[in-house]
């Protein structure tokens, strides 16, 4: 084919050209409209059987609350749902001195941050945060310490994991008497649990 | 069916004719002259850029057989092209057909050349044609487009001799088993019937002297004679020619027979003795093309425009289905969408109804029983420094030379540090750095009381020490990390045998203690 005879087809060729494109545009275009129509398709055919499922298990759903919802009521009052609650930190901390007679705790409370070890517990949307309370306090004796961990757990003001304790004997020189005999420093995580938005219920 | 223009050109006439829808809608007729040729530009003009077949039926035509050796592709194309220059050097209408393969041993191919060797016969017709672009799709000789009428007649005959009057003369065609063989044209004035019938006779007589003497028939064969008879006026000399040659079958074809078994009106008929071989072209034209390459060039062009077009439309189609296809899935699964939707909204407001006898909750029911069962599991697992302490205790109590100085505890993934205990380590910052399992860790700091220099004897308390706490089943692992007296071969090892330990010694020593993880 030489140059007279593409300048003779030039014309037929742009038609092809031009048919061929539209073909294209026509077939890409519509092939992009059945995808979204199958997408769709697919999203709604997702949401109704979590409708479905749903209903299924509305009965169910009705126990589940009827059997958690005061434990979680009590959980949102000690101050382990929502916001935390430093001040009943504190509150329990000086009770928890004075139930286990120690001679006064230091505390130093560290900013709030993710739960580091919330994935042990599959949390799922709710968000589990924790704030490091370095406490220092002296002892009579070793027993002390156990005593006063049991106390600021019964305080009600939370739930915290221990984390780790130093626990370090005071040189008294051999004299027997009513003093601190061992130096404690422990790292307590204050956990709270923040319920997301989405999860809560619809009520009409 | 696509339209021809199809022209007759012999040395009196040419005869156009447009061919639309399977037949031949127009015929004219038009003289060799220069008021013809006008008259023939004009019809031209009225169908511009139509496909054009011509035809000539002229004395200057020429056929030969030859046997050429078996060849294939542009082996052959050279051999047949060199015959055809050596044939006809004087024109260049020429052609080479294939008619076969020879039955003797080397079984060569056996080639129909025909020329029209008078090539300014046409000159003045085909310019016109070519001066307004229509594409040339081929050149014929009249003959060789007269052997399609044996297939629409199906004549069965072995040696068949067509008969037919022309206005420049007799022409008479021979096939052999149904394959062209010889045509003449003669030149004469058939005069009136009486003398036509002798002049019939002559003509088929020196015919069939022509062929013996070719050594394509001998006079012995039968020899079947047709005779187109377009105007129904040849009765009286195909009577004469059977009875002056009894040893051949004249037959007759008259005007409704013709027009019967090929199709053409008795109009067309009668306006030209070419309509029926413009008939049989428009039909099909035969493989014997003379056109050369540089007069077909605007048909090649025509015909790449149409199978350009063509595939237009056929990508069109294709398009036009795969896009309607595609809409109607889309179509057919919107109308699915929107059925599960109403579905989806049917549920969520039966639940909803359901809903309204729940009892008041902060949040969903799986939030609930999540929230209770994760705050149940951290007291559940909480872990304190007490397990260690009962170790220790249990062990102290049968090691009494031992003196606990320091305990440092940890529950975490990673165990106590030996260096870092003096003070609480600093906690990780990043969610990222608690991937494993936690264990309890212990790290004991202590001495052996009272030590009187016996660094062997204080080594084996602290050893046995050590191996009480290992025989506990929840210790994972004891590791002594400090000695009073480092004996590790690796290290160097100083100090004075005048020291006297017992004014000031110590024993001090380090042990890990590792518990293992929860079940």
């Amino acid at each position: 084919m030489n140059q007279a005879d593409l300048q003779a087809l030039r014309n037929p060729l742009l038609v092809v050209a031009g048919v061929a494109l539209l073909g294209a545009l026509a077939v890409y275009s519509s092939g992009r409209l059945m995808i979204a129509a199958r997408q769709q398709l697919a999203q709604q055919q997702l949401q109704l059987k979590d409708a479905r499922t749903r209903l299924q298990k509305s009965g169910e759903e009705k126990d589940i609350i009827v059997r958690y919802l005061d434990s979680f009521r009590q959980l949102e009052r000690n101050g382990f749902v929502g916001d935390e609650q430093r001040i009943n930190w504190l509150d329990g901390l000086r009770l928890a001195n004075q139930q286990a007679d120690l001679f006064g705790v230091d505390y130093q409370i560290g900013a709030q941050r993710p739960y580091l070890h919330a994935a042990e517990f599959s949390p799922g949307p709710l968000a589990l945060n924790q704030s490091v309370m370095r406490v220092r306090f002296r002892l009579l004796h070793e027993g002390d310490l156990d005593r006063f961990l049991v106390s600021l757990a019964r305080q009600g003001a939370g739930i915290f994991a221990i984390d780790q304790c130093l626990l370090r004997r005071i040189d008294t020189r051999g004299v027997i008497r009513y003093q601190p005999n061992v130096n404690a420093e422990c790292d307590l995580s204050w956990i709270t649990v923040r319920v997301s938005a989405s999860g809560e219920q619809k009520k009409p | 069916m696509a339209d021809k223009l199809l022209i007759g050109i012999s040395a009196q006439t040419v005869t156009a004719a447009h061919w639309r829808g399977g037949k031949i809608v127009e015929c004219l007729t038009f003289a060799n002259d220069e008021g013809g040729q006008a008259d023939f530009k004009d019809f031209l003009d009225r169908s511009a850029d139509t496909p054009t077949h011509i035809m000539v039926g002229a004395v200057e035509e020429d056929y030969r057989f030859e046997t050429l050796p078996h060849a294939y592709g542009s082996d052959r194309a050279d051999m047949v092209g060199r015959k055809l220059k050596q044939h006809y050097r004087n024109t260049t209408y020429m052609a080479a057909t294939l008619l076969g393969r020879d039955t003797g041993k080397r079984r060569d191919d056996r080639y129909l050349f025909s020329a029209l060797t008078n090539p300014d016969l046409i000159a003045d017709w085909l310019q016109a044609v070519a001066a307004r672009g229509m594409p040339i799709a081929g050149i014929y000789l009249l003959p060789v487009v007269g052997a399609g009428l044996l297939d629409k007649l199906d004549v069965k005959a072995t040696n068949l001799l067509l008969v037919a009057q022309h206005a420049t003369g007799l022409r008479l065609t021979f096939f052999r088993d149904r394959q062209f063989r010889l045509s003449r044209l003669t030149r004469g004035d058939s005069g009136r019937p009486e003398n036509r019938t002798r002049y019939f006779s002559e003509e088929i007589s020196n015919t069939r002297l022509y062929l013996h003497a070719l050594r394509t028939m001998t006079l012995d064969e039968h020899l079947t004679v047709l005779l187109i008879d377009r105007g129904d006026e040849l009765q009286e000399e195909a009577a004469g020619v059977a009875r002056e040659n009894p040893s051949l079958d004249c037959v007759r074809l008259g005007r409704s027979e013709l027009a019967g078994r090929l199709g053409i009106n008795n109009e067309l008929l009668e306006a030209s003795p070419y309509a029926i071989y413009l008939h049989l072209l428009g039909l099909k034209a035969p493989l014997s093309n003379l056109a050369p390459a540089s007069t077909m060039v605007g048909y090649k062009r025509f015909q790449a425009r149409r199978a350009i077009y063509a595939a237009c439309g056929a990508l069109s189609v294709a398009a036009a289905v795969w896009t309607g296809t595609n809409l109607y899935q889309s179509v057919m699964l919107s109308g699915d969408t929107e059925y599960a939707a109403r579905q989806t909204a049917l549920l969520s407001s039966q639940y909803q109804e359901i809903t309204r006898q729940f009892p008041q909750a902060p949040t969903s029911a799986e939030n609930l029983k999540k929230t209770v069962e994760i705050a149940q599991r951290l007291r559940a697992t909480a872990h304190t420094p007490q397990k260690v302490m009962a170790l220790l205790g249990r062990a102290l109590e049968v090691s009494p030379a031992i003196v606990i100085r320091e305990l440092g505890w940890k529950y975490g993934v990673t165990e106590i540090e030996a260096e870092g205990a003096r003070t609480l380590e600093a906690a990780p910052s990043a969610p990222g750095g608690a991937a494993g399992q936690r264990k309890e860790s212990a790290l004991i700091d202590g001495e052996v009381r009272p030590f009187r220099g016996d660094y062997r004897s204080a080594i084996i308390t602290i050893n046995g020490f050590a191996d009480r706490l290992a025989e506990e089943p929840e210790v994972s692992e004891v590791k002594v990390v400090k000695l009073p007296l480092n004996v590790n071969p690796a290290l160097s090892l100083s100090g004075n045998t005048l020291d006297n330990p017992e004014q000031g010694g110590t024993a001090e020593f380090k042990l890990l203690l590792v518990i293992k993880p929860p079940k």
